[in-house]
């Protein structure tokens, strides 16, 4: 995807910010219900497991998602999304025996391919503007997509594992990849 | 759009101030000259490669998934064109005095639209940028027609148009309202078509040109 320069407004840089002096054990979530939370925080670790990088839990992506639903989400929108993580939840129940947080990791990875093969994808951007008609992706890219902005625009990876570079200066059109290292955050 | 193979070794630094610039080519001279439309289009577009972002995309997910997403994805370009829009009349703005606004303000009333000719500049917009990506070696090259209505490209113009005569124009040569000579309208309203290039330089030649005219007239008391 070719974006142009990312707009980030205000309220949404509180927003990452406050999940981050959230302490974990005395959090409650804002909006999900702690069966949503266990199903978003099991998503969280199946797509962004810790490496040698912290993992998503790590850097709190799952405090960040129920905010995203209780500060951004309209009602209309956050009763779709209680409506298709059950739906989710039960279809899990039905092929697996259990809720996707109690299932085995290789049943994990099933379901999930399963529905990285089902869900469709987003068009092309060009300079923010999706090319051609966008169909609905529906709601597990939607919330892989949330978990990758919470995950990758967190202060931890976004400074201190991808290059964090904010005010860079002069611009070089052509150089090697290896005097930067990893991706630019912003 | 597409995707450009190679250069993995290769990135950049900084924020890229500019991008490339195809001029118009179509109905420039004999041998230029379409028979689907009148006036033309050039592109704009640029080349960067993917981040993080992708990566909601990719039909994957666990540890080499998060891992690859710290480095950048392909290199990815695009061309995306700007046609003009045919100087039509009847596209207006006018005074809505049956709507007032909350200071009792007439409201405007916008009556525009693209026609055949755009459309077709629309058309060969696409065909030739699909031509060239490819021709060019890009891979995976997808066609677009966002069929925009008119207002998106942002540097919308007219309404004021110049004009030799007080009924068919509002302004004269010197962006002087013809009934009201000492009133300058010195942006984009003066234009009567949206040309394909960005106006923004023009408007400030104009606007130029419009000011010096003021300021001798008015030495000459005839403001």
């Amino acid at each position: 995807m070719i974006t142009g320069s990312s707009a980030i407004i205000p309220g949404l840089l509180s927003l990452l910010q406050s999940c981050q002096q959230q302490e974990r054990l005395s959090w409650q979530p804002q909006f999900l219900s702690q069966d949503q939370v266990g199903f978003v925080a099991t998503l969280v670790d199946t797509i962004l497991p810790k490496t040698e990088t912290p993992g998503g839990l790590e850097v709190k992506v799952d405090i960040f998602i129920d905010l995203v639903f209780s500060k951004m989400y309209g009602e209309e929108a956050q009763k779709m999304v209680v409506e298709e993580i059950e739906a989710l939840d039960i279809r899990c129940r039905g092929n697996y025996g259990a809720s996707f947080s109690g299932i085995s990791a290789e049943d994990r990875v099933t379901f999930l391919t399963e529905l990285e093969g089902a869900s469709p994808k987003y068009n092309g951007q060009v300079w923010g503007t999706a090319v051609g008609t966008q169909e609905p992706v529906g709601f597990y890219r939607t919330l892989k997509s949330l978990l990758l902005w919470g995950y990758f625009s967190s202060e931890e990876i976004g400074k201190n594992v991808l290059s964090y570079d904010p005010i860079p200066g002069d611009y070089l059109g052509c150089i090697p990849l290896s005097d930067v290292g990893n991706t630019w955050s912003l | 759009m597409g995707r450009v193979e190679g250069f993995e070794d290769k990135y950049y630094k900084g924020r890229r101030p500019n991008g490339i610039y195809i001029p118009r080519y179509v109905n420039i001279d004999q041998a230029t000259t379409s028979e689907k439309f009148v006036r033309g289009f050039g592109y704009q577009g640029g080349g960067g490669r993917s981040g993080w972002g992708a990566g909601a995309n990719q039909e994957s997910f666990g540890a080499d998934f998060k891992d690859g997403l710290m480095k950048p994805g392909p290199w990815e370009f695009f061309i995306t064109g700007f046609g003009e829009c045919l100087p039509y009349h009847e596209n207006k703005v006018t005074l809505n005095k049956d709507v007032l606004d909350q200071w009792g303000q007439p409201t405007l009333a916008i009556d525009c639209e693209f026609k055949a000719n755009e459309k077709a500049i629309n058309k060969q917009i696409q065909e030739d940028a699909v031509d060239m990506l490819v021709r060019t070696g890009v891979k995976d090259v997808v066609g677009f027609d966002n069929e925009h209505e008119p207002g998106f490209g942002i540097h919308e113009m007219g309404t004021a148009r110049m004009g030799h005569d007080p009924k068919t124009s509002v302004l004269n040569g010197t962006n002087q309202i013809h009934a009201a000579k000492n009133v300058f309208v010195t942006d984009g309203a003066c234009m009567t078509s949206s040309s394909c290039v960005n106006p923004s330089l023009t408007y400030m030649a104009l606007t130029a040109r419009a000011a010096h005219h003021a300021v001798s007239e008015l030495n000459k008391n005839n403001l």
